[in-house]
């Protein structure tokens, strides 16, 4: 078994005036359990130039109500440029140029996709990974 | 305007035969700007006692097309226990005992509540932040 740490840090001096330094450590576990998380897609980087919706990552059966961790960052430096994360065609925000997200991903279901859309069709760079309980293999 | 950032450090030593050690940090803006974010609802911290769905942080209330920020933490001790995220009703994820998300949210309609389901009916604790702009 694996062990995997996910870290958070959030910090500021002056958005209100108690000082904010919060610390959490989370470790990576199949649900339910406390076994590791054994599989990973590895840290992609996928440079997009169109702003069609893509299937980030493809919902599949054995990961259906599983305890996948997905990250996704908008490694864009333009300010206005930004990715719009939706899961089975909901909305759930815009990544902006140096935004990321972290996420526990259920897969509800077969059309729970994670799908990104582009704001801009030049160079726009995206790392993701997902670290997960399994993937259902594509028959070749 | 406010300097608020939040850092991400992934790691492992076994997950593959290369070390992970990975770390992302985001200073958090408004929309499309260099402009920090101002607003907050504070650390919060919610305690359930049915697996009914809550509202967490109610779309109507903050404006659309946005680029707030979502910190929520299951602090329950049983790694049996969850939180499932819905944002518009679509399941995001479990949030099993321990773990925590972050995420952007657009808030782009007024149905786009984000909201927690219990998996006990037992008391578990939720704490929870909302960066916000106006």
């Amino acid at each position: 078994m694996a062990t995997t740490t996910a870290t958070i840090t959030l910090s500021s001096a002056d958005i209100q005036s108690d000082v904010l330094a919060l610390t959490k450590q989370a470790t990576l576990n199949k649900g339910g359990t406390t076994t590791g998380l054994e599989q990973t897609t590895g840290l992609n980087k996928v440079i997009y130039t169109a702003t069609t919706n893509i299937v980030l990552l493809d919902s599949t059966v054995l990961g259906v109500g599983k305890a996948a961790k997905v990250y996704i960052a908008n490694k864009s430096t333009d300010a206005s440029e930004f990715v719009l994360i939706t899961i089975n065609a909901q909305i759930i925000g815009r990544l902006y140029a140096g935004d990321w997200m972290f996420i526990p991903w259920s897969q509800s279901d077969a059309a729970g996709n994670i799908e990104l859309a582009p704001s801009v069709a030049t160079a726009l760079p995206v790392e993701y990974m997902m670290i997960h309980e399994g993937a259902t293999q594509t028959s070749a | 305007m406010a300097t608020t950032t939040a850092q991400l450090v992934i790691t492992s030593t076994d997950l593959l035969s290369d070390s992970l050690s990975l770390s992302a940090i985001a200073t958090l803006t408004n929309a499309g700007s260099a402009t920090g974010i101002t607003q907050t609802t504070g650390l919060g911290r919610t305690k359930s006692e049915a697996t009914s769905a809550y509202t967490l942080y109610d779309g109507d209330a903050y404006p659309a097309a946005s680029a707030h920020k979502i910190y929520i933490k299951n602090l329950s001790t049983t790694a049996a226990e969850y939180v499932i995220i819905t944002a518009n009703s679509e399941p995001i994820g479990r949030l099993y005992a321990g773990d925590w998300l972050f995420m952007p949210w657009s808030a782009h309609d007024d149905a786009s509540d984000i909201k927690i389901t219990p998996s006990v009916s037992s008391a578990l604790t939720i704490e929870h932040m909302l960066f916000f702009e106006s």
